[in-house]
């Protein structure tokens, strides 16, 4: 009969799509596995913990997608030579360091008894060729690309590099860059395409036993060979997940990030523990003062950083889960923020006596100002789709001391690319890494031009030009000692905040949850605001990761 | 092969031309580059790239070259079966496609029967009491019905069924890291997974469809042969199924082979509510992050089955009504 055998068609149909999926598990998906996985609860505090996943990449340093949870989870496989802990940069890999006084050449020795996954043990040499590889194949999060002059060995155990120029913050660039066999990598030439199982081969503390890209699972294994610290955790695993609280709270995962509307359903609840994260992610308003000459007026800049009223910016747009910018730029949690800078608390008033002082009449109480030539002082602010209730909120309080504001919302991969080609007037940017070593400070404002380096932190600023701020900023760049930078950086966020030449909106406080009783190891890298990044977070905090 | 063979060839070979030359202007004509990354999402970290490393990228990727160059090797690679090297996923564009596709397709497809016959069958039941209690109750339900947003109806079905009742998953395609008694225990498995994305689906779809089945139905109900049917005292049902709907099918079928052509994009807010690992979220992300052989892979693909469902269309339709076949047939 016809329907009879439609119906068979369409059950085969089916089981066409769903059998396939069934026997999904693809050899070639899997990393390799070693012998001796059997982990006994005892070895442990927590057999496995589950954590929101997605697809983030093939967790190599070189395959991962540029973003925090792919770089993060490639740290777990990968050590390098320097660690982060709460307070600041520790020895790992490398036992100790020095660097010369002319700030060019570095030496680190590194540690004996390290092993690879493979069983391969880890040497000098392998450091020699990681750095010298990072600097000729651009590694996704590393920064020491086409920065080092040589490499050489010294002895058995200590690595010397040889910079370019230089650099205070190469201690960081070079300490963050992943360590990697050279047995493995080096006959590879295109780096970002090598996904081969052994790619994944590092001598952290986790081995990566199953990778899903379409479902976006891992799986990572304590590595029982590792020379470090013990893991507190058997296994980390990472699951999709569509309504982040919702999983939470069924236990399908042990630690999420809260939205401040579902905060008073936890709360009270001493099963869970709320944590607030460091303020390292940030709003900064960018003015072009190429475009727009008024904004060349340092008065000016001071008057708009009076009119907006950030405090309400954080109650408003962030739901008080931020803390309002800071002229210095540096946000209050960073590990150089300098106390006692100008905070240019909210004052109306004192915006529209800087702007009449600038020239800028009004012929009346609640018209636009006008310019010298007499035209209306209106400016136009882009920003992307997301943040639009904030450039409205921007767009009144300037209105109110007579500045015009048109509010221009495109994509966000537009706005950056109007950005960067200085097609704006005003412009709202949101991105990490306040946190990061201050020389971020010089390539956001030493000059006009975009410097050698360009993002997310490095938008350049357009039309700007002030001796005392960039010589401040170039001096820093090689200072060595730390007590003499620590110091120019000071001085260089009262600069800021007397120049005034960008104004930081509001850096975000998000809060995580997670319930101690499950597990209570969770830490805060010292310039990086999310929980389940760092390393030390699922290690026993002795030896070299000993608690400060 | 006849002269007018030749011309429909070379015909579609045109169309295929322009579709591949648009796929590959399309996603360069937006704002932006893959390598430049000055914002991110809120909470997000990005890495940053240096004018340098941007610039090894732009070479390893032959973006640095001439368009027409560009555009010379996409055109070749094509020809060869080779959609590319997507810049951001770091996989052959092909591979993340069919690993994506099947719960695509699964999903759509479910929901796309599904929605069918709830359709056809509420559609007809509202065409034959037309007017009546049911139909005016019917009619206005499935019009309001039809008009909540996807992702919204999703949502709702995640908080009472999966999290509330707790019958179903709360997200995902499979639960993973376990093991599974038997390939039917996996199947099950995936079953109860797939259960809340098609409901929503089918829910959401079912309302277009059941306006469509009872517009169709209520033409054809009026129909001579119809009156004739009933006045022999035929059984209703039989009158319904054998004498109206197969005669109302036809923009059903049209309507049913539309939504299959549509199928990539048409699950990504589902996909995005579930955590499913579909095409549409995979298409999404790509146009984000200016994956350019990504983007070109996926409009293909969509381009594809868009074309193969009417060429599927166009065969049901054949077998459905004879009278195509005869006209043809007379022509020739």
């Amino acid at each position: 009969m016809k329907p009879t055998r439609t119906g068979w068609r369409i059950l085969l149909l089916l089981i066409f799509f769903i059998l396939p999926m069934a026997c999904g598990d693809k050899p070639e998906e899997k990393a390799p596995v070693a012998s001796g996985d059997a982990k006994t609860t005892a070895l442990f505090e927590v057999d496995v913990l589950r954590l929101a996943g997605g697809d983030w990449g093939y967790p190599t340093p070189f395959a991962h997608y540029p973003r925090g949870p792919g770089g993060f989870k490639m740290c777990l496989l990968f050590d390098s030579l320097l660690e982060r802990d709460e307070k600041g940069l520790i020895p790992w890999l490398a036992e100790s360091y020095r660097i010369a006084d002319d700030g060019l050449t570095y030496w680190f020795v590194v540690r004996r008894n390290v092993l690879w996954q493979d069983g391969r043990p880890l040497t000098a040499d392998d450091v020699a060729f990681s750095l010298t590889y990072a600097n000729r194949h651009a590694a996704t999060w590393s920064y020491i690309f086409d920065t080092i002059e040589s490499v050489t060995l010294e002895g058995e155990q200590t690595v010397c590099v040889k910079l370019k120029q230089p650099h205070a913050a190469m201690l960081d660039n070079i300490g963050r860059t992943r360590i990697i066999p050279r047995h493995i990598w080096e006959t590879v030439d295109r780096p970002k395409e090598f996904i081969a199982p052994e790619a994944v081969v590092g001598c952290g503390p986790y081995r990566l036993t199953d990778y899903d890209k379409a479902h976006g699972t891992y799986r990572f294994e304590a590595f029982e060979k590792y020379w470090g610290p013990r893991q507190r955790v058997g296994a980390i695993e990472y699951v999709p997940v569509g309504e982040a609280t919702l999983a939470y709270e069924k236990g399908e995962i042990d630690l999420t990030t809260l939205s401040p509307d579902v905060m008073p359903r936890f709360k009270d609840d001493p099963t869970h523990n709320i944590v607030r994260s460091p303020a390292f992610w940030g709003y900064r308003l960018l003015m072009n003062m190429e475009a727009v000459a008024g904004l060349r007026e340092r008065s000016v800049r001071q008057a708009l950083a009076y009119a907006i009223d950030r405090k309400e910016l954080v109650e408003k747009i962030a739901r008080g889960a931020a803390v309002p910018g800071r002229m210095g730029i540096l946000p209050p949690d960073h590990v150089m923020a300098a106390q006692g800078i100008h905070f240019y608390s909210f004052d109306p008033q004192q915006a529209e006596l800087l702007l009449e002082g600038a020239g800028f009449r009004r012929p009346d109480t609640t018209g636009l100002r006008q310019t010298g030539d007499g035209q209306p002082l209106e400016l136009t602010l882009l920003c992307s789709s997301q943040e639009v209730r904030m450039a409205e909120l921007l767009r009144q309080r300037l209105g109110e001391v007579g500045i015009g504001v048109k509010v221009i919302s495109v994509d966000g991969k537009t706005r950056d690319s109007r950005v960067r080609a200085a097609d704006y007037q005003l412009a709202i940017l949101g991105h990490g890494g306040w946190g990061g070593d201050p020389d971020y400070l010089r390539v956001r404002f030493a000059g006009g031009s975009m410097g050698p380096n360009a993002a997310p932190s490095h938008s350049g600023l357009v039309g700007y030009n002030a001796p005392v701020l960039l010589d401040l900023l170039n001096r820093q760049q090689t200072e060595i000692d730390p007590a003499r930078r620590r110091q120019l950086i000071g001085d260089i966020q009262r600069e800021l905040a007397e120049q005034v030449p960008e104004i930081p909106l509001f850096y975000t406080t998000a809060y995580s949850i997670y319930r101690p009783a499950r597990y209570d190891g969770w830490m805060f890298m010292y310039d990086h605001h999310s929980l389940p990044h760092g390393k030390l977070s699922y290690l026993t905090r002795s030896g070299v990761a000993l608690k400060r | 092969m006849t002269l007018g063979h030749g011309k429909r060839f070379l015909e579609y070979l045109f169309t295929v031309w322009v579709i591949v030359t648009l796929n590959f202007a399309l996603p360069r004509t937006m704002p932006g580059d893959p390598f430049l990354y000055l914002s991110a999402d809120e909470g997000d970290e990005v890495a940053r790239f240096s004018q340098a490393q941007q610039d090894y990228y732009q070479r390893q990727y032959g973006l640095d070259r001439p368009l027409a160059v560009q555009y010379g090797t996409y055109l070749c690679s094509l020809a060869r079966g080779d959609m590319g090297y997507s810049i951001y996923y770091n996989q052959d564009v092909s591979r993340i496609l069919f690993q994506r596709l099947p719960w695509t397709l699964l999903l759509v497809s479910l929901a796309v029967g599904l929605s069918s016959l709830a359709g056809c069958l509420l559609g007809s039941l509202s065409a034959y009491h037309r007017g009546r209690f049911v139909d005016r109750w019917l009619f206005p339900a499935i019009v309001a019905f039809s008009e909540i947003p996807a992702f919204l109806l999703g949502l709702v079905l995640l908080f009472t069924l999966a999290a509330g009742l707790q019958w179903f998953p709360l997200s995902g395609a499979m639960t993973h890291f376990a093991t599974f008694e038997g390939m039917m225990g996996k199947i099950l498995d995936i079953a109860r997974h797939a259960a809340l994305p098609v409901l929503t689906l089918t829910l959401v779809r079912t309302g277009g469809m059941t306006l469509l089945a009872r517009n169709s139905m209520t033409t054809v109900l009026a129909r001579d042969y119809v009156r004739t049917a009933r006045a022999k005292g035929l059984h209703p049902l039989r009158i319904l199924t054998r004498h109206t709907l197969r005669n109302a099918m036809l923009p059903i079928v049209t309507r049913i082979f539309l939504s299959l052509g549509g199928l990539v994009g048409g699950a990504i807010l589902v996909e995005n509510v579930f955590a499913y690992p579909g095409l549409g979220r995979l298409m999404r992300d790509a146009v984000l992050v200016h994956d350019y052989p990504m983007i070109q892979g996926i409009f293909l693909l969509v381009t594809v089955s868009v074309l193969s469902a009417n060429f599927a269309a166009d065969l049901v339709y054949r077998r459905l009504d004879p009278r195509i076949q005869h006209l043809e047939s007379l022509r020739s």
